[in-house]
């Protein structure tokens, strides 16, 4: 740590002024292209209506007076909508994760672990998870009338099972392929050892191989979670009351009051911003299974 | 004698174990993904609708009520739908629109990516923050983030804090006219606004993961190229490039296919409009299906979608697995 510090100051201190302006320069262009837009949510969801449409304010206090009146009306007046709805997201992409989670992760483990050949097609291990995580690429598009008539026989519309599934369905792929990536790093000596004294394949599974995996487990569970929580296709299709999620709550927005921004930007923030806030808590495991399969090819 | 039996059980039990393992996963793809895709496959040669077939309604109109239009039975096979395709106007302006959504889409996000993450190699103080403030776009519900795009991209200037910077700017250069775009009304702009906002979502993506990828490249190979007195241009063109190059292309594949998929950020920005100028294949077989009730020619396009994304992946893949073996044997 401490020898990679000072390898660090050296480049830097090697680099010319001009390249670390233009270094410093672009870093903080882009950071305020990507942090602008929530600013400019969090300011407008504040503001009086008349302040947002009579030009651009942009310093609260200075430019215009801040309001807390539409998030006040998000948690009063609306208030049964918005919890109904944030209810709703949390209950699907919670349930979703964690079957995602638990089948990711036996399946990844086998496939990390077991020969498996399926003589029929001369299908090995490499062609299994290829199979698997191209079915994550598949457009949903393909799904949309067969889901809608599966779901209509088996009673699934509008229902918190239907988005589960669905979901599950969908994260399945790239759990496998995480926790593969994640296994395949893994020492098998452990699992040895503990298969001498006996235990059960199961058991070394679940005691040894588990516990020890806990930062892929994050991660396969922040990528469902985000999945989940931000899928709009589905959740439209598959609901339409009480099932309904927050981004097609956003999305409805449109129709329903007219284009009101502030009360949208309101409510933008309240689906947001919870993800964010856990993503940026997590931010390691994020990087790290993003670069799971794509760094290794 | 005991070690052997144990052995033995050991072996039976990891042959129905290693099967435990694997098989939730595979059955559920195989019922919720593969079953619905044949399922599909099949519907799309019928001229089943919403509420029945044609024939169902024909039936029910003329009084006859028994035996027909009930969850794929009664429907006439027919291969109208694909005939339909090939007349479709608004079908193939839907498929340029996904292609250029494609192809425009994953160059803008690619470049910018790449030469940001150049720039993010760097060591630099607050490096990691700026890492996590990257993550912040990819995190966001695309609805919002097109919603957000909606209040920049404002035809009224007065909401739009881009149009006011552009007033601005244009007063600060002299101009007599203030630059402006017509963003979602028109033809040509609207398709750009929403590449604007799907690449400010996802450049982030590639900018780490081609980040991490450039991490990965030891140092001794840049001092080697700097001994032999390449400039800084030629070591990113000739050593940064070429091994990134896998993985450049599993992330352009990544985006690519994603951006297949697009469907929020049209919905709430444009609505597909005006006509149909930023309506994408998915958006289009949402409607046919959700709002026609078209099942059988909803059915049809989303099969044009597939044998796209397949073409498209298939293509990638080739290329590249090429592309890969000859810089490998150029020996790079």
């Amino acid at each position: 740590m401490r020898t990679r510090g000072r390898r660090l100051l050296r480049r830097s201190s090697r680099r010319p002024l001009w390249q670390s302006g233009i270094l410093y320069a672009v870093v903080i262009f882009w950071c305020f292209i990507v942090l602008f837009p929530f600013y400019w949510l969090a300011t407008t969801s504040v503001k009086r209506p008349i302040d947002v449409s009579r030009g651009p304010n942009y310093i609260p206090y200075v430019d215009f007076q801040p309001i807390p009146d539409h998030w006040e009306e998000m948690f009063g007046s609306q208030r049964e909508s918005t919890q109904r709805h944030f209810r709703n997201s949390l209950v699907s992409a919670i349930g979703s994760t964690i079957l995602s989670v638990v089948i990711g992760a036996m399946a990844g483990y086998g496939l990390s672990r077991f020969r498996y050949y399926w003589g029929r097609l001369g299908w090995d291990n490499d062609n299994i998870a290829f199979w698997i995580i191209s079915q994550r690429f598949l457009p949903p598009a393909i799904f949309i009338v067969p889901f809608v008539l599966l779901y209509n026989a088996l009673s699934l519309i509008d229902t918190y099972g239907g988005l589960i599934i669905a979901y599950t369905m969908f994260n399945i792929p790239f759990a496998v392929w995480i926790m593969r990536d994640f296994f395949n790093g893994l020492p098998v000596d452990l699992e040895e050892s503990a298969r001498v004294d006996g235990a059960t394949s199961w058991g070394a599974f679940m005691r040894i191989v588990l516990p020890l995996s806990a930062p892929g487990l994050v991660a396969v569970a922040i990528f469902s979670f985000i999945f989940a929580w931000n899928e709009y296709l589905f959740a439209l299709m598959l609901t339409n009351f009480n099932a309904i999620t927050m981004p097609v709550l956003i999305a409805g927005q449109n129709n329903t009051r007219g284009i009101e921004w502030w009360f949208i930007s309101a409510l933008t923030l309240m689906a947001v911003v919870p993800v964010i806030i856990m993503g940026l808590l997590l931010e390691r495991f994020i990087t790290r299974g993003l670069t799971a399969g794509a760094v290794k090819g | 004698m005991a070690a052997l039996n144990s052995s033995i059980s050991t072996v039976r039990e990891d042959r129905i174990m290693k099967r435990v393992f694997l098989s939730p996963a595979v059955v559920i793809l195989l019922a919720l993904s593969i079953f619905p895709l044949l399922w599909s496959l099949g519907i799309s040669f019928t001229d089943m609708q919403r509420g029945g077939s044609t024939i169902a309604r024909q039936a029910a109109s003329e009084g006859i009520t028994e035996g027909v239009g009930f969850l794929g039975m009664g429907f006439e096979l027919t291969g109208r739908n694909y005939q339909r395709l090939l007349v479709d106007g608004r079908l193939h302006s839907t498929v340029r629109n996904t292609m250029i959504y494609v192809f425009v889409g994953v160059t803008i996000q690619y470049v910018i990516g790449l030469g940001l993450a150049t720039v993010l190699n760097q060591p630099f103080r607050g490096r990691n923050i700026v890492r996590v403030i990257f993550l912040m776009p990819m995190m966001m519900t695309p609805v919002a983030a097109a919603y957000t795009g909606r209040m920049f991209f404002d035809s009224n200037a007065l909401r739009s804090p881009l149009a006011h910077f552009l007033r601005q700017f244009s007063k600060a250069i002299g101009l007599e006219q203030a630059i402006s775009a017509p963003w979602f009304t028109d033809i040509g702009w609207a398709p750009i606004a929403i590449l604007i906002i799907d690449a400010w979502q996802w450049i982030p993506f590639m900018t780490l993961i081609l980040l991490a990828g450039m991490q990965a490249i030891p140092d001794d190979i840049y001092e080697a190229a700097r001994v032999d007195g390449a400039n800084v241009l030629q070591i990113f063109w000739r050593v940064t490039v070429p091994i990134l190059l896998p993985i450049s292309l599993t992330v352009i594949l990544i985006r690519g296919l994603e951006i297949f998929k697009i469907i929020d950020v049209v919905v709430v920005t444009t609505g597909g409009g005006p006509g149909s100028a930023t309506e994408s294949l998915t958006l289009y077989i949402f409607e046919q299906a959700l709002s026609n009730g078209n099942y059988g020619y909803a059915s049809a396009i989303a099969y044009v979608l597939l044998i796209l994304v397949i073409i498209f992946a298939t293509i990638f893949l080739t290329v590249g697995r090429r592309s890969i073996r000859g810089s490998a044997e150029r020996g790079d």
